[in-house]
């Protein structure tokens, strides 16, 4: 198999793997920009308080639940 | 032209799997370093600049340096958050 060829299986595989990485890291930027702005209210210290830790903690993880939700609102 | 074409492959240069991933992968490291950049940027501009004067006063320059690091941090526990959930 010509081994610079587009469309061979090693090549598709390796580029979906990257696709859900990207995925994965966008989520991340956008989930900790989003919750920053919820969670970090006032000047940034030099350690998060552990409400402010915890706020954020929270924050992506009710952010995933609300996810499931509207997934399931929208398959009824 | 005639010159570019060889006998033995007259085609265009192969790149292997390996080359192409590898090129993509500095590639995509380059954007997210660009976009990290441009948030904190943003973040740290919206948290604390809020009255700017005619230069970056002590105080405006110390909330900058804990506000890279707290950003830093965030991103951490935000990425934890998601893949140790309950």
């Amino acid at each position: 198999m010509d081994p610079s060829s587009m469309n061979s299986p090693e090549l598709q595989n390796l580029l979906a793997q990257e696709k859900q990485k990207a995925m994965i890291s966008e989520m991340i930027s956008k989930l900790t920009s989003a919750c920053w702005d919820k969670c970090i209210t006032g000047s940034p210290g030099s350690k998060f308080s552990s409400s402010e830790a915890n706020c954020l903690t929270n924050c992506a993880q009710r952010y995933m639940d609300m996810s499931l939700i509207i997934m399931k609102r929208l398959q009824q | 032209m005639d010159s570019f074409s060889s006998p033995s492959s007259g085609s265009s240069p192969k790149f292997s799997t390996d080359d192409i991933m590898s090129q993509l992968r500095t590639q995509l490291e380059q954007a997210y370093a660009e976009e990290f950049l441009e948030t904190v940027r943003g973040k740290c501009f919206d948290k604390c600049i809020t009255k700017p004067g005619s230069s970056l006063s002590g105080s405006e320059s110390s909330c900058i340096s804990r506000c890279v690091d707290r950003y830093i941090e965030a991103t951490g526990i935000i990425g934890k958050a998601l893949f140790n959930q309950r």
